[in-house]
């Protein structure tokens, strides 16, 4: 046989055998076997979603809520005992009841009675509550700016703290702070409260300047002048005739809200019941240049927390801070 | 039966209907392609059913820019050179003399060569495996020696030296 006889015996081959036998029945199972194998991953995917899913929406928009005392409405239901509030979610207690709520992992707020409020953000950035009216005890271990309160006059933020908070539907409040420092702010204006200290809130107005809790009475009432009913320079020398060395916040906070023609007055009265730190000059401190004031707080504040920590225990000079000693 | 192009989209969508039709359609020269390849009828059934399975597998990537049959059967020559590559099978495969339908199909099976088709088919088996694969490709398929040289994977100089040592051996074999 030549090749060309070979190549047309090859061209006569069929181009088409049928197998001995089906060959389908060994495929088929193998074809279910590998659509099912080719699910199965999806499938795995699909239930872990969803558990991610599940798990988040059951722990992160929603905070514990446990009854105190009475029957505190949680949305349209009667706390029986404990429930979820979730965001957007309100609290309210009438005159006879009470609620505690755990905020997430860092911290708790009782719910006095009369109180009215609404968890408005659940992340781990963002705790936030809108205190309609009514009041709460807050008490936070976290780093500073994680738990907000927002209010009808402005927000109080965690700056590591303790502290009761009270306002009335319009945003007449009083903050006061049992443990640690909270900022309140409304727009620009902002009032740092420190430890053992108190601020009066109003509508439209915000923080008023905050004072110590044992404060004398005029010179509370001289503040509220101040703050809420234009007191203006009258009730501005009457703070500053009546401020004490421990009163050394407030004078700090009036520094930066008083006429610029009365600052040099403000100042002068602060340095001399709180000498300034190095560093901080008189110029400067009048311009409200933010270094020196900061700098002018931080030694106020160190003054201030360690007169209050060691009440009872030492008598703490409140113009230096040092240790009293009795000759 | 529907229309080949209508039974591949099926079968793409995951409709085992469609597929087992497909399967009806082209299992003929699947398993010619097979059974020439390995050279042994069971070696071709085992392929067929993997190139099957793999087809479903793979279905989803056919965009039709050639003919299916085109690529369904140059699956197969994958198919078939992928097993032998991975086993490492070499050894010849004999098919038995004195069962000449093993080599030419079942008796139910059409069309089946007489005389000289049946022993070229069976000289075809007893070619070296590397000699009967290109010769296969080559002569029966109409793959150019570039393509098979890339297929089986060795140099095109090589195809063309195993060719010719199929062709002689063919006519080796049925001269006598």
């Amino acid at each position: 046989m030549n090749e060309d006889e070979l190549l047309r015996a090859v061209g006569r081959l069929p181009r088409s055998i049928e197998p001995p036998r089906d060959l389908w029945p060994g495929i088929e199972p193998r074809l279910r076997r590998r659509r099912h194998w080719y699910w199965i991953p999806l499938a795995v995917a699909a239930m872990l979603a969803l558990v991610v899913i599940a798990r988040s929406i059951q722990t992160q928009p929603a905070w514990d809520v446990t009854m105190l005392a009475g029957r505190p409405l949680l949305g349209n239901t009667r706390l029986a005992a404990s429930g979820r509030l979730r965001v957007g979610d309100w609290l309210q207690t009438d005159d006879s009841s009470r609620a505690l709520i755990a905020i997430g992992h860092i911290g708790q707020v009782e719910v006095k009675p009369g109180t009215r409020l609404q968890l408005v953000a659940a992340r781990r950035d963002d705790h936030r509550l809108a205190l309609a009216r009514g009041g709460i005890d807050a008490t936070v271990d976290a780093v500073p700016r994680l738990f907000f309160v927002d209010t009808p006059a402005g927000t109080a933020i965690d700056l590591g703290c303790a502290y009761t908070l009270e306002t009335d539907s319009l945003g007449n409040g009083r903050l006061h702070v049992t443990r640690g420092e909270v900022a309140f702010e409304t727009g620009p204006r902002s009032s740092r409260v420190l430890l053992g200290a108190i601020i009066q809130t109003r509508p439209a107005i915000g923080p008023g300047i905050p004072y110590v809790e044992d404060a004398p009475g005029p010179l509370v009432r001289a503040l509220v002048a101040f703050d809420f009913e234009n007191g203006g320079a009258r009730a501005a020398r009457t703070i500053l005739a009546l401020g004490r060395a421990q009163d050394a916040m407030s004078l700090w906070h009036l520094l930066q809200r008083v006429d610029p023609t009365l600052r040099a007055m403000v100042y002068d009265r602060l340095a001399a019941l709180v000498p300034p730190p190095p560093g901080v000059t008189r110029s400067r401190a009048i311009a409200l240049d933010s270094r020196a004031l900061e700098g002018y707080w931080t030694k106020i504040h160190g003054i201030h927390f360690r007169r209050m920590i060691l009440r009872g225990v030492r008598e703490i000079d409140p113009r230096t801070g040092t240790t009293r000693r009795h000759e | 039966m529907a229309p080949p192009d209508d039974l591949v989209a099926r079968a793409q969508a995951g409709d085992q209907t469609a597929f087992r039709d497909l399967y009806r359609q082209h299992v003929g020269r699947v398993y010619a392609l097979c059974l020439r390849l390995t050279g042994n009828s069971g070696d071709a059934e085992e392929r067929t059913q993997d190139v099957f399975v793999r087809l479903w597998d793979k279905l989803r990537t056919f965009r039709g820019e050639s003919a299916f049959s085109s690529w369904l059967h140059r699956l197969v020559v994958n198919v078939v050179l992928n097993e032998r590559r991975t086993t490492g099978r070499r050894e010849r495969r004999v098919m038995p003399v004195e069962d000449p339908v093993t080599v030419g199909g079942a008796q139910h099976t059409a069309p089946l060569q007489v005389g000289l088709s049946i022993d070229l088919e069976r000289a075809i088996a007893e070619l070296p495996d590397g000699a009967r694969e290109v010769f296969v490709l080559f002569d029966i398929e109409g793959y150019a020696h570039a393509e098979i040289a890339e297929l089986v994977g060795i140099a095109e100089g090589t195809s063309k030296a195993q060719l010719f040592r199929a062709r002689q051996l063919l006519r080796e074999k049925l001269a006598g």
